[in-house]
């Protein structure tokens, strides 16, 4: 496999778990309007359960029950989804700024628990040496990083599909009702509040996925991995490619974060080595710059969201 | 098509043009490919940015002795943000894509460990953090999970814990308080001193983590100081730890100071104000004299006009000068030979080379005379153990009036590991 190849399947897997994140936020967000602004807090959750959970036995540690990654997977889901229902219980009776402000705050909270909680957690040091799925499958890290890929866009396909029936069911119609006029959803006798619940516990649920196979492809997490830009990286994908649109997330994903790692790249080619150590700043610039112009010109998105009740042709 | 669809993905394929460009280069062998993964931007961007140039330093010194393996170095960096992923990427674009042959850093020890478990161990691709100091690294290596291309030229904390918690004690003092940045390196470093320090019969008044990049620290300093503390061992990177403690004496903490070697610095010492600082000892490893380090610091002066003072600034001098050594030595960039090489050309006996230009040429000239060489570096003499650890001197410095520090203590590696070993033996 050539140097090119190798480097695009290893983008692609990360892009890949990414989107995933995306598609738990594009629920929220996208189709039923809950701004969670907390991402990141339920991304870390599932890595970290499912680092506990698959992760060899070490002394200093509480964890490490060397469960198969599928009872990693499974735990992550789980965690998350529970930890999105407390939130959701606590904070979705506050209105749209008050709910980012409130899960701003448990994204942080997260962190923080994951930084001091070291006998869980490991602590700043994170936990390390855990069991990759189908690294001993060949012994080949190419022949890994190509199963792991198609193991993401697996999973990635399993929501995507799954997302897609929802959003067309019934239930979905009901996200979009509450999304553009709760009290009008109301008024039909329709339950905002438990319907915004099952869309939140939904959205963090595959947060927490997306965590899992991170702590699968690595075999580390740590504090580190959890800092809050990703909130905002997630939250630039969605917006950028379309929020409620589910082409649009993943579309999104593949275009921000090919600019947040190729700029790097072509700064570190174009400017001059004396200006190397410099030139990172144009890189945070850059990527502020590409963002606010995609916004501008197109305010729906790359994909916009599909036209519901007058569709000028079918869209997904 | 729109026009700006059209912008937009004629940008996505200049990117890509941009990363699939350096493909072609990759077949010939010159030249020799350095790739170095540093945060320039995020949390450590203020230490990363010296700390990269360093690296620079050390790879223009071995171009202007004529490069290694007859070819020239190009030194490849890439800004990890202060995010794992990222850096990940970056690394593994650099070994893949840019034809790296060894990697150098990252700062953050929760950015080194994947690079190294993703990137450079299933490559084949020695690295190299001058920055690392968690413990992990230690173990993985112990456990076989490093395949013997893992080195830092910065020591693990627990040296510099147990000689502290000595000091300590030749100081006359009986309760230390530890405040401590909530990081990989701060909490080894000060659970090391607690450690020692309890065997050594000290008090430990009290343990105060701090979140980095705080406008006041002020609570954390008023914890401290309910304990009535007769001194501070402040382990911090050099703002934020200005920022404590400027805090702590404001709030009448005791003068008698011992920090960190992270806090080596000049923006240390101007942010707190030299007069305040005349009780203080701080520890860092490697020699801050001596003919190998004046070599770098004079290097350092010309070219960048500020005085070599900031963490890390000469391990990752060390970590690139003895990547290019090992290469040299190996007569080839395949990552095993190069690891191989790596503690032939480090830890005394044969030749003993120094730093700069002239260092890299003698060097030279000894490997092709067929001579071991021993580098010794703009930390001193070290070398690498079998976990890829290395062991050298520590010294204990003081801040001089005019801001700049001197060498009160050294600490050669006999006097090292025999304070280790008498902490091993006490503490089991």
């Amino acid at each position: 496999m050539t140097g090119l190849l190798a480097y695009s399947v290893f983008f692609l897997t990360i892009a890949g778990i990414y989107a995933i994140i995306v598609m738990g936020l594009n629920i929220q967000w996208g189709f039923t309007g809950l701004f969670n602004a907390g991402v990141v807090g339920f991304y870390a959750i599932g890595a970290y359960t499912c680092a506990v959970l698959i992760g060899p036995d070490r002394t200093f540690l509480f964890g490490g029950f060397g469960l198969p990654f599928a009872g990693g997977m499974l735990g992550a889901v789980v965690a998350a989804g529970l930890a999105g229902l407390v939130v959701a219980l606590v904070t979705l009776r506050l209105s749209e700024e008050y709910l980012a402000i409130a899960t701003f705050g448990i994204g942080i909270s997260v962190q923080l628990v994951a930084i001091n909680a070291a006998g869980l957690t490991g602590g700043t040091n994170g936990l390390y040496g855990l069991p990759r799925p189908f690294w001993n499958l060949t012994g080949d890290v190419a022949v890994f990083n190509l199963v792991y890929f198609a193991f993401v866009l697996v999973i990635l396909g399993l929501i995507w599909a799954a997302l897609a029936r929802l959003i067309r069911s019934p239930w979905g119609r009901l996200l979009r009702a509450i999304r553009e006029d709760d009290v009008a959803a109301r008024s039909l006798g329709k339950s905002p509040v438990r319907v915004r619940i099952q869309s939140f516990v939904i959205g963090s649920g595959i947060m927490g996925l997306a965590g899992a196979l991170y702590t699968g492809y690595i075999g580390f997490v740590s504090p580190i991995d959890f800092i809050p830009i990703l909130t905002f990286q997630i939250w630039a994908m969605l917006i950028v490619g379309g929020s409620g649109s589910l082409l649009g997330g993943v579309v999104g994903s593949l275009v921000i974060w090919l600019v947040w790692t190729g700029s790097g790249t072509l700064l570190s080619r174009v400017a001059p080595p004396e200006l190397q150590a410099q030139a990172s700043a144009v890189q945070v610039i850059l990527i502020g710059l590409i963002i606010v112009l995609t916004i501008l010109f197109r305010p729906a998105g790359l994909i916009g969201e599909p036209r519901a009740v007058t569709p000028a042709r079918r869209g997904g | 098509m729109t026009l700006k669809t059209t912008l937009l993905s004629a940008s996505a394929l200049a990117l890509l043009g941009a990363l699939a460009q350096p493909a072609q280069a990759q077949d010939q062998s010159c030249p020799v490919r350095l790739g170095a993964i540093l945060s320039l931007t995020g949390s450590l961007g203020s230490v990363g940015e010296a700390i990269a140039e360093a690296g620079q330093l050390a790879v223009d010194h071995v171009n202007e002795a004529g490069g290694v393996l007859g070819c020239e170095v190009e030194y490849l960096l890439r800004d990890d943000q202060g995010q794992p992923s990222v850096g990940l990427d970056a690394a593994k674009t650099l070994v893949e894509v840019g034809g790296a042959s060894v990697l150098l850093g990252a700062i953050q020890s929760g950015i080194t460990m994947p690079i190294l478990t993703s990137v450079a161990v299933p490559s084949g691709v020695p690295q190299v953090s001058c920055c690392s100091t968690a413990p992990s690294f230690t173990e993985l290596a112990s456990e076989g999970g490093t395949e013997g291309l893992w080195f830092r030229t910065i020591p693990t904390v627990s040296p510099q814990g147990i000689i502290m918690a000595e000091k300590a004690v030749e100081m006359g003092y009986k309760r230390p308080a530890v405040i401590y940045v909530n990081s990989d390196y701060g909490s080894s470093l000060a659970s090391a001193f607690e450690a020692a320090a309890k065997t050594k019969g000290l008090e430990i008044a009290a343990m105060v983590p701090y979140l980095q990049e705080q406008a006041s620290y002020r609570a954390e300093v008023s914890t401290a100081l309910r304990e009535e503390p007769d001194s501070l061992f402040l382990i911090a990177f050099p703002a934020d730890g200005a920022n404590a403690l400027r805090e702590w004496l404001s709030l009448g903490g005791p003068d008698t100071l011992m920090l960190s070697n992270a806090l080596r610095a000049s923006e240390f010492v101007e942010g707190v104000g030299a007069q305040y600082l005349n009780k203080a000892i701080g520890i860092d490893n490697g020699q801050i004299e001596g003919e190998s380090v004046e070599i770098f610091d004079a290097a350092w002066v010309e070219a960048f006009d500020t005085s070599p003072n900031g963490p890390a600034l000469h391990n990752m001098y060390d970590a690139a000068m003895t990547a290019l050594l090992a290469i040299e030595a190996a007569g080839s960039t395949d990552g095993e030979a190069i690891a191989a090489q790596m503690r032939n050309v480090t830890g005394g006996g044969g030749t003993e080379v120094l730093t700069g230009p002239e260092g890299f040429a003698n060097a030279k000239a000894a490997l092709e005379a067929g001579e071991k060489v021993s580098y010794v570096g703009a930390t001193g003499a070290f070398s690498f153990d079998v976990n890829g650890d290395v062991s050298g001197p520590y010294v204990i410095y003081s801040v001089a009036e005019d801001g700049g520090f001197s060498e009160v203590d050294a600490w050669d590696t006999a006097r090292v590991d025999a304070a280790v070993e008498a902490f091993n033996a006490a503490d089991q």
